[in-house]
């Protein structure tokens, strides 16, 4: 746990930054990033840098080393260690970077040298950074290596990152800047595209960097309930400027800024809080505000706060707002209404999967990957059934299972009583998807309306018609009849996915799979994106699959849930069955992990390794990773058992509570 | 190991590729136009001489038979017996093939070299007037028609300025060169004849830069853009925002990433250079392979357009096998 820090303010501090403000020059427009910042990080503290993307974070991390893009304008002070980072000459710049302030980049995989081998790219930081030479820096390498918990490091030092999975990378990534021996390691959305499991383990990384080599960390990332665990203190960005800077705890629990209030409330909760959504979207600056940013959006707004900006006053010692209206009602209370799950009628069955496998067969014959192990699903028309798991657990192929994109190699899969394989042109119509990108799933040489009315062509729907269809599926999503004729780029994501929503519903088809439709959308509007489906899956007409590795979002309105492993169902029952009262380790371990609201969070289940490290052998397919592994387990395949009103794959579930009691 | 597996695999595929190659330009020369028998005899001839001369080239047998003996002679590495000459396709060929070849190899090479300096040169000063002006440089060069530029660099090297010998053969005749090869520097070279390494040198001179100015600008073009895309690129912007010196920067960040898709365009380079060497090796009286190959074309010299369609064809697959290996070689990404 972070300890108390707000004596921690008479401590030398390293970089302060002061009323640091950037406009970027365009040809046609200017874009002020950032207005009168003001923060500071000491070293060995974490400090969070919160807020949605267009907010200003990135900007923030560029200024620090040095690299703002071409065409910006900065005045204010990036004091780091006594010095301007903003009127450093080339020679400091070259000094400070690497050295002063380290940046561990958002997608690791991009930002690792393809044609080198990460072992060389981390000596050429300690060759440059520690004076290291030879031997001494590959030792060097490989302690490093390890203590981000890559096993096998000799091995990995001579791997290219192509050939690394996604938390590897970022572990890589991140024994890259710290071997730069930085006085300050800035992260930037760490953990976007981990899994739960993973999203802990590399968080405590960055506390350890600060506990034991007393660096100072800034971690920048949207999500502020996934971070604060490990922050001292956080800081809150809208539009460019800082709305709300405070204790870690005191911030996540009772947020005084109206904006942190509606950061912490749109996401949703494993434990079953119900997410408030609050309209609109981040403005584009064009010049300093004189106003408040997020006066539009704000329930407690009044004439003040749309004509005078509010100054950044102190709350109490370490903890200051920009606002006229702080609020101080905890938030939990404003979350406490119990989601009303409408009761839907149950009625027929519209998905039947039987024993399903899936083999991606390999180039040349023998061998593959063998992505589904024996799935079998049954879902009925006004049910939503919620498929969660680490990536590479066999989500999407099981979406695509359903939309007949890929055959099973064995077993069967219908819709509304038809077998896949056999549908015609116009039956595929009665299955609907709703993808993960949503500007990427609409075809960018068609207007809206045409690619609404997508499956409509497809059933052979008369055009009359699919203009009425069309109209009503639009009316639904809240959308404005004048987005028909434009095109994808210029819609926001939030409205691209509203557009993905309609067109899987304008057909009234029987079954629709959201597969991760929210992952790739701001906060805010994820959470309006959540209220449209939550409204969607509870129609009576139409089965619905919501496909997630983000736990917290499935509980929002699945009836059912499934806990996919390695292509295996491990676990299964009604949701708050299997949230409450976990039976598979596996389960227990992914909710352990998630991050839950005001809350500390103590996993039960550790699992012992990453997934990519974990080979499937025989017996239980979660063996290798599973603290409670016995020998029975590697040698016996697990089967779904029934415990109580939930099914799990795991013999041992009577046993778990002691088990877990003693470790 | 794979490399290994992977070569031979290609090697292999190379068989059905010459054949097709072989069966086309048999039935193509022959549909051609013209008659390579009244070419040779002149007009003067009478149908009976013709008549003779077709069962001595084996012409008057069906195409069939004619293609059979072909092959048969194809697989003893005989290529027949020149139309126009008489004598045998395989001694002329090699005879022409060396001095081609090398001017080819030493001028494709030194262009990837300069193309890959100049390019990463170029990227790093993006927009600036040293960019510029290498970038009109080749595109100038790009421009100029190899003949004409022949001609001038003829006119200034050997008659203005006399710093290289005129163009009138490969090497020096009183040099007393042994030929082994057919390529005059190498012939020198093994021979260690010291007077025959200076004259064949400084009279490959002028072709080779004829050839380089004409081939450069594709190449330069392509680092170019590849370095620039290396040099925005998330992972270069990095490794210097962790503030690793240019020079380091410069070697393991931006060249190796740089050269990645350079050897499938330099294989396309070699290609067109070795078709496009006739008006060079016109210009400078190179007796080498294109002239051979153009004047068997012109007077349906059957054997020998054969003979030299299926030395380009090979060579091509040949430059490409390498290219590939070498791509795999530099991008750890690529399977093979």
């Amino acid at each position: 746990m972070p300890s108390e820090t707000s004596t921690r303010e008479q401590a030398v501090t390293m970089l302060d930054i002061q009323d640091l403000s950037v406009v970027i020059h365009r040809p046609g427009r200017q874009v002020a990033a950032l207005s009168n910042v003001s923060f500071s990080v000491a070293p060995g503290e974490v400090v969070g840098l919160v807020g949605e993307s267009g907010g200003g974070k990135s900007m923030v991390a560029r200024a620090i080393v040095g690299m703002l893009p071409s065409g910006s304008h900065a005045t204010g002070r990036v004091g780091f260690d006594g010095a301007d980072v903003l009127r450093m000459d080339a020679a400091d710049l070259a000094a400070h970077r690497g050295r002063g302030a380290a940046i561990c980049f958002q997608n690791p995989r991009g930002a690792l040298s393809p044609t080198r081998t990460v072992g060389r790219q981390l000596i050429d930081r300690l060759v440059t950074h520690q004076e290291m030479t030879g031997e001494r820096a590959r030792e060097t390498a490989k302690e490093l290596f390890e203590s981000v918990g890559i096993r096998n490091p000799a091995r990995r030092l001579e791997a290219y990152p192509h050939e690394l999975s996604g938390g590897m990378a970022q572990r890589v990534m991140i024994s890259l800047a710290t071997g730069c021996a930085p006085g300050l390691l800035i992260a930037d959305e760490p953990t976007t595209g981990l899994d739960v499991t993973l999203t802990r383990e590399i968080l405590r990384q960055f506390r350890h960097a600060a506990d034991t080599d007393g660096r100072g960390v800034l971690l920048i990332s949207h999500d502020l309930a996934s971070i604060a665990e490990v922050c001292d203190r956080v800081v809150v960005l809208y539009a460019g400027t800082v709305v709300e800077t405070g204790p870690a705890a005191k911030v996540l629990r009772e947020p005084a800024h109206p904006y942190t209030r509606a950061l912490l409330r749109s996401v949703p909760d494993v434990g079953g809080g119900r997410v408030v959504a609050t309209a609109g979207g981040m403005p584009l600056m064009t010049a300093a505000p004189h106003d408040c940013p997020f006066a539009p959006r704000c329930a407690h707004a009044g004439d003040d706060c749309r004509s005078t900006r509010p100054e950044t006053t102190a709350l109490e010692p370490g903890w200051s707002l920009a606002c006229f209206h702080p609020q101080q009602a905890p938030l939990a209370e404003a979350t406490s209404g119990e989601p009303t799950k409408a009761d839907t009628r149950i009625g027929d069955v519209v998905l039947k999967i039987e024993d399903a496998h899936v083999v991606y067969r390999s180039r040349f014959g023998s061998g593959g990957h063998h992505a589904l192990r024996g799935v079998s699903l049954e879902l009925k028309t006004g049910e939503t059934l919620g498929v969660v798991g680490e990536s590479g657990c066999g989500k999407s192929t099981l979406a695509k299972l359903i939309m007949g994109l890929v055959e099973p190699s064995e077993g069967s899969v219908e819709v509304a009583g038809k077998s896949v394989k056999k549908q015609s042109r116009a039956e595929r119509t009665r299955a609907q998807m709703v993808f993960q990108d949503p500007i990427g799933s609409l075809s960018p040489r068609r207007t809206v309306g045409d690619s609404i009315a997508e499956p409509l062509r497809a059933a052979k729907v008369s055009t009359a018609e699919r203009a009425k269809k069309t109209e009503a599926a639009l009316a639904r999503m809240e959308l404005d009849g004048s987005i028909l004729t434009r095109l994808p780029h210029e819609l926001s994501g939030g409205q691209a996915q509203r557009i993905g929503i309609a067109r899987a519903l304008v057909g009234q088809p029987d079954l629709i799979v959201f597969d991760e439709p929210t992952s790739a959308l701001d906060v805010t509007v994820q959470a309006q994106i959540l209220d449209v489906i939550a409204d969607v899956a509870a129609d009576a007409g139409h089965g619905s699959v919501f496909i997630s590795h983000d736990l917290a979002t499935v509980r929002g309105f699945a009836d059912r849930v499934v806990v996919l492993y390695l292509g295996r169902v491990v676990e299964e029952g009604p949701v708050d069955e299997v949230f409450d009262r976990p039976k598979h380790p596996y389960t227990r371990a992914l909710l352990g992990s998630a991050p839950r609201l005001g809350e500390t969070r103590t996993a039960a289940v550790q699992l012992v390794k990453d997934l990519d490290e974990a080979d499937a052998a025989t017996g239980c397919a979660l063996a290798a990773r599973c603290p409670f592994v016995t020998d029975t387990c590697r040698s016996q395949e697990q089967t779904l058992q029934s415990y109580g009103e939930s099914r799990a794959a795991c013999w041992r579930v009577p046993e778990l509570p002691a088990l877990i009691e003693k470790s | 190991m794979r490399i290994l597996r992977f070569v031979g695999r290609r090697l292999l595929q190379l068989i059905p590729v010459l054949l097709g190659v072989v069966v086309l330009t048999f039935l193509l020369v022959r549909v051609l136009p013209g008659d390579p028998i009244r070419s040779i005899l002149g007009p003067n001839a009478t149908e009976a001489d013709a008549e003779a001369a077709r069962v001595r080239f084996g012409l008057d047998q069906p195409i069939w038979k004619q293609f059979l003996d072909y092959l048969g002679g194809l697989v003893t590495g005989d290529f027949g017996t020149s139309i126009q000459s008489g004598a045998s396709v395989t001694g002329e060929m090699a005879l022409r093939l060396g001095p081609t070849l090398e001017l080819v190899v030493i001028a494709v090479t030194i262009a990837v070299l300069l193309a890959i300096w100049l390019g990463i040169w170029s990227a790093r000063r993006a927009d600036r007037f040293g960019d510029h002006s290498v970038r009109i440089f080749a595109l100038f060069g790009n421009s100029i028609p190899e003949f004409w530029l022949g001609l001038v660099l003829i006119l200034v090297g050997y008659a203005a300025l006399g710093w290289f010998p005129a163009p009138s053969g490969r090497v020096d005749p009183d040099t007393d060169l042994t030929p082994l090869t057919g390529a005059d520097l190498i012939d020198a070279l093994l021979t260690g004849n010291g007077p025959a390494i200076g004259s064949a040198a400084a009279h490959l001179v002028l072709p080779v830069l004829t050839l380089v100015i004409g081939v450069l600008a594709p190449l330069l073009r392509s680092v170019r853009a590849s370095a620039l895309e290396v040099l925005r690129s998330e992972a270069y912007a990095a490794a210097a925002a962790h503030g690793l010196p240019e020079r380091t920067l410069l070697r393991g960040y931006l060249r190796r990433a740089t050269l990645v898709r350079l050897p499938s365009l330099a294989a396309l380079v070699f290609g067109t250079a070795l078709g496009s060497t006739v008006l060079v090796e016109y210009v400078f009286s190179w007796q080498g392979f294109g002239q051979w190959a153009l004047r068997g074309l012109l007077y349906r010299d059957y054997p020998v357009v054969q003979a030299s369609v299926l030395i380009i064809a090979f060579a091509y697959v040949l430059v490409f096998l390498i290219a590939d290996v070498v791509h795999a070689w530099l991008d750890p990404r690529v399977k093979i």
